[in-house]
């Protein structure tokens, strides 16, 4: 496990994925930083609406995620460099768990420090919020880098896949209809600010806290069940 | 290394098709300790069957066991098996030691750093293990590639095209390393397009053509099958029709005809002889010979005339 981990560490550490992760992460607190210093600063309410639920868990965090979990196993099938880890006598799960390990291991502090600067810059300083928003963002990484783990392998345009995924079901649809906001990654990560600050996002309908760690455990883990099932079944190039 | 009447490849059966392009079909043999050549022009199937030899590619029907499991979906028969695919690509951000390495440790490898050291030395690169493989040749690529597939010391080793990009010196390092391999008891099997290169290497050869076995058995057998083979040969010569006229004669000459333009073409079932008798009847009769080549000497029409006959 540790070869494989440390094999992906390599090959998503490049120097352009690390930069549009830099910019991406960057953007909440620079838009919270701007909204604060403007003169008609918006309510908590509607921070919380914009930043943390559309932009934040709806679009940085998958964005980042999808950046460098779609190559975990893509790039390995397009340079056909995955054979050299598949003729290995390990099972399937000792390939895809380390990998999604390194995916929250690159994406995890970009997010996890733009989440508590986001946190702490919008909810001056109050540590219970800002620990609800960095938690929140480490769950919703496990949750896209699994989903986008298994979309790698089963799509050899993942990443065109992943943005539509991004768009318009978590961004658009997810929005707008509320049954689709129940199959929605953000969501549940919402809920799990609320479950564990629940003044931040009172407005909103929310599943139990229990609810939430449950499903962030039910697609981090089934994603990957079907990573590794694919990755058993399919011819390796 | 393994002294066993069983074979340590059984392949039975085996088809493959792409939607409505059928890549092998039906192909059935076992495969036994020492080297095995398989050899076939380029898109014959020999790598698709060699993918499904190795696990990493399904069979559509039929079945593959090596040591008598099956391959597929069994990741811990890759302890006793060395894949090298045709595949160049490497990590070009590892170092020639790291990535023998990281491929040992893979594999569970106990005492990794013997290990490799070891596996390095077979391929003669220990000089350039600390570089970049980035900045390696086509054919240092290709032997550090080998020294990852040695480095479990595995008793069958399946090579897909090795000799890609090899130089002269290296080719020969090569053979002796694989003849080295199979005295020890390995079982081996090369893929190669290229009749001489399988000829040099391998004691029983598998002949694919158009996904099909065309032939097995030893190479000698095979060569005598290629010897008997029709073979067109046009002769330029100063005077053709005198030429045509003498060689009609002999016995090894099926059939003659000058071109318009002035050549000679000659059908013979025995080139050796023709080799021999030519330039002989050319000198008696005064002819100047100016050119002898073989029309169809092409591996495509070598496969071909198996595949007929």
């Amino acid at each position: 496990m540790i070869a494989v981990y440390r094999l992906t560490l390599r090959q998503l550490s490049g120097r352009w994925r690390i930069s549009i992760m830099t910019v991406l992460a960057s953007l909440p607190v620079i838009i919270a930083l701007l909204m604060l210093a403007a003169d008609d600063a918006p309510s908590v309410e509607e921070f919380e609406t914009a930043i943390l639920g559309a932009m934040f868990a709806g679009s940085i965090v998958p964005l980042v995620v999808l950046a460098i979990a779609a190559a975990a196993f893509g790039n390995e099938i397009e340079d056909r460099t995955l054979a050299n880890l598949t003729i290995s006598p390990v099972p399937r799960w000792k390939i895809t768990l380390p990998k999604l390990l390194a995916i929250i291991s690159i994406a995890g502090p970009f997010i996890a420090i733009s989440a508590l600067l986001t946190g702490h810059v919008a909810f001056l300083g109050e540590w219970p919020a800002t620990l609800a928003v960095g938690v929140a963002a480490i769950a919703a990484v496990a949750m896209y880098g699994s989903m986008f783990v298994w979309l790698g392998l089963v799509s050899t345009q993942a990443i065109g896949a992943g943005l539509l995924y991004i768009v318009l079901w978590e961004g658009f649809f997810s929005g707008f209809i509320s049954g689709v906001r129940l199959l929605s990654i953000r969501f549940y990560a919402i809920a799990l600010m609320h479950g564990i600050d629940e003044r931040r996002f009172a407005h909103l309908e929310h599943v139990p806290l229990s609810v939430a760690i449950g499903v962030t455990l039910l697609v981090s883990g089934g994603f990957l069940y079907l990573a590794t099932l694919k990755l058993r079944r399919m011819d390796v190039p | 290394m393994i002294a066993n009447a069983e074979p340590v490849i059984r392949v039975n059966g085996v088809s493959r098709w792409f939607g409505s392009v059928v890549a092998v079909s039906e192909v059935s043999f076992d495969i036994m300790p020492g080297i095995t050549g398989l050899l076939g022009p380029n898109g014959a199937g020999k790598t698709t069957l060699l993918r499904m030899m190795t696990g990493l590619a399904a069979t559509s029907t039929g079945t593959v066991t090596v040591f008598g499991e099956p391959v597929r979906d069994n990741p811990p028969l890759y302890k006793r098996i060395g894949v090298m695919s045709e595949h160049e690509t490497v990590y070009g951000f590892m170092k020639g030691r790291e990535f023998v390495t990281m491929m040992g440790s893979l594999r569970g490898v106990t005492d990794l750093e013997d290990a490799v050291d070891r596996a390095i030395g077979l391929v003669d690169l220990a000089d350039a293990q600390h570089r970049s493989m980035e900045t390696y040749s086509r054919g240092m690529r290709q032997r550090m590639r080998l020294a990852a597939t040695l480095v479990h010391e595995p008793e069958i080793l399946i090579l897909d095209e090795p000799l890609n990009g090899a130089d002269p010196r290296q080719r020969v390092h090569f053979k002796h390393l694989l003849h080295t391999l199979a005295e020890q008891g390995r079982t081996i099997v090369l893929s190669s397009h290229i009749l001489e290169e399988v000829e040099q290497v391998a004691d029983t050869v598998l002949l694919i053509v158009n996904g099909k076995l065309a032939a097995s058995g030893g190479f000698r057998a095979i060569r005598a099958a290629l010897n008997q083979r029709p073979y067109h040969v046009r002769v330029l010569c100063d005077s053709p029709r005198k030429l045509a006229a003498a060689v009609v004669t002999l016995e090894s000459v099926d059939a003659v005809h000058v071109d318009p333009d002035g050549a000679l073409i000659v059908l013979s079932r025995n080139v050796l002889d023709l080799q021999i008798e030519l330039p002989r009847l050319a000198q008696a009769q005064s002819i100047g010979l100016r050119r002898v080549e073989p029309l169809d000497d092409s591996l495509e029409s070598v496969f071909g005339y198996l595949v007929e006959n």
